[in-house]
């Protein structure tokens, strides 16, 4: 009798899919839950114009004790196509004839676990600037040549062979700075105090004006036309004179 | 005729205090003008580098103001007291001409106050600060003032840029010209310094640790004095010009009541 025992539906799929995970783990390359991730948005200089700020990936690489784990930065566009065995491109070539390239290396030493409270633990992506042209050293950590986006993971390798990534990060935008004559700097309103001030002022000096031109045609009739005056007294003011003078006279008189 | 007697000795009397009121406000507003002119905050080389200093122009006027307003209020108390029409005569005219020039310097104190915006000084200490390459010497004296006075305002104030070191970040500069972004996001006097003078921190400083780096802005310190400046020359001018007026109305109508 044909197919007397009953087969598994998936059978055929699932020999190959036994044989990948065999190979995968006999390469030994773990795919690690992390994404990496920018530091805290307390810091004033989380990302500027040519560097960016990273969480170090504390407690995550435990289980490959012996790995150097570098940080791979990439251009969007390089990250489907990055092979973790292949000889990474240089920072000096990145990003026009490298779309990625590996620095930060370090074991994990300098990662310990836990992380102690309160203290900032941080990567700093882009402050070396001595290297920025030196070939010699493929691995700088230079500034960042453009505002991004970049992606980033970080990749631990034993020898050259790749141990434990993590996942890429999400793009990582930097600033871009903008020319400082685009700010309106002129367009001052002018200030209730200041009009105020100014329309008090000339009203009053206007009112001032009037006085003396009132006081000179005052003086020019009084002059040519003679007590013709309304408001002025002179005998009141003459005999307040007078009585001075005889005051002071009397007595000499009198002598 | 007793009682327009006593209304002009009244008259005189009010006359003589008023001009005595002008002469001690003549002499705090000399006492004013000669402390905002000579600068103690040390904020005139940013006026200058504007190319706007007109309030400390409006200061000056206000010393010689506060002179002519002095020898003239002696004037005018030796005119009220003597009854001389002649003396007052002149003692009016003068006055009007120094009310001009004192109207003057509160207009233009308070009109240039107006105009020296944030804007201002973000654009000046963004072209201007550590800028490499002058022109001629003008530009080089304008830019020396304009970096030595952020630099000694970013240290005695612990502030950073007009409004945050964003400022640093946001906008191109001169600074930035010279100075890498990687190694330099915002000027080293940014950052918080201990008593030798150099950052406690400068890994603190460059990520922008708080604690290690000044992350408020600088334009508190600036417009505070500069306020004061403007609005301490116009309103005391104004209010010592508002005195002067009644006086002046009094002195014209005593004027008239005299017997030439």
């Amino acid at each position: 009798r044909p197919h007397s025992r009953p087969r598994h539906p998936h059978a055929r799929t699932m020999v190959p899919l036994l044989l990948l995970l065999l190979a995968t783990a006999a390469h030994g390359l773990v795919q690690l839950n992390y994404k990496p991730t920018l530091a805290s948005p307390d810091l004033g200089g989380l990302t500027t114009t040519s560097t960016f700020v990273l969480e170090q990936p504390r407690c995550q690489f435990e289980g490959q004790p012996n790995a150097d784990i570098w940080l791979v930065v990439a251009v969007p566009e390089a990250v489907r196509d990055f092979n973790n065995s292949a000889v990474p491109g240089a920072f000096q070539d990145f990003p026009d004839k490298a779309g990625a390239y590996v620095t930060l290396n370090t074991t994990l030493l300098s990662y310990p676990c836990p992380k102690a409270p309160g203290e900032i633990t941080v990567l700093r992506v882009g402050s070396e600037t001595s290297c920025v042209d030196d070939k010699s050293r493929p691995t700088c950590n230079g500034p960042l040549p453009g505002p991004g986006p970049y992606r980033v993971k970080f990749l631990a390798l034993e020898g050259s062979e790749p141990v434990a990534e993590t996942m890429w990060s999400d793009p990582i935008q930097l600033k871009t700075a903008r020319q400082p004559s685009s700010n309106p700097v002129t367009g001052s309103r002018h200030s209730a105090g200041m009009i105020a001030l100014t329309s008090i002022l000339t009203i009053l000096f206007a009112i001032l004006l009037a006085g003396l031109a009132a006081m000179l045609v005052f003086w020019r009739s009084d002059a040519c036309g003679g007590g013709s005056s309304t408001f002025s007294k002179p005998e009141v003011v003459s005999v307040r004179r007078y009585n001075t003078h005889h005051v002071y006279d009397q007595p000499a008189a009198r002598l | 005729m007793a009682k327009s007697d006593d209304g002009i000795h009244i008259l005189q009397g009010l006359l003589v205090f008023g001009n005595v009121v002008i002469g001690m406000c003549s002499i705090a507003l000399i006492a004013e003008c000669i402390f905002f002119v000579s600068d103690p905050h040390g904020l005139y080389p940013l006026l200058e580098a504007t190319e706007n200093d007109d309030i400390y122009a409006a200061a000056w006027i206000g010393i010689f103001v506060g002179f002519a307003l002095f020898a003239l209020s002696i004037l005018g108390i030796i005119g009220v007291i003597k009854s001389n029409r002649t003396l007052l005569l002149v003692y009016i005219i003068l006055m009007l001409i120094t009310y001009a020039f004192e109207m003057a310097s509160c207009i233009t104190a308070a009109t240039h106050r107006d105009y020296l915006t944030p804007n201002v000084f973000l654009k000046q200490m963004l072209e201007r600060y550590q800028k490499s390459e002058t022109d001629n010497n003008n530009d080089k004296w304008m830019t020396d003032g304009v970096t030595k006075t952020w630099d000694k305002l970013m240290l005695q104030d612990h502030c950073c840029g007009v409004w945050g070191p964003s400022d640093w970040q946001e906008y191109t500069s001169a600074f930035r010209h010279t100075h890498s972004d990687a190694d330099y996001p915002w000027p080293r006097n940014c950052c918080v310094m201990d008593a030798q003078g150099s950052p406690v921190n400068l890994d603190g400083c460059k990520l922008g640790v708080p604690g290690y780096y000044n992350s408020n802005g600088c334009y508190d310190a600036i417009s505070g004095p500069m306020n004061t400046h403007a609005w301490g020359v116009a309103w005391f001018g104004f209010a010592i010009l508002c005195w002067t007026f009644c006086v002046l109305l009094g002195t014209m109508f005593y004027w008239s009541r005299i017997e030439y």
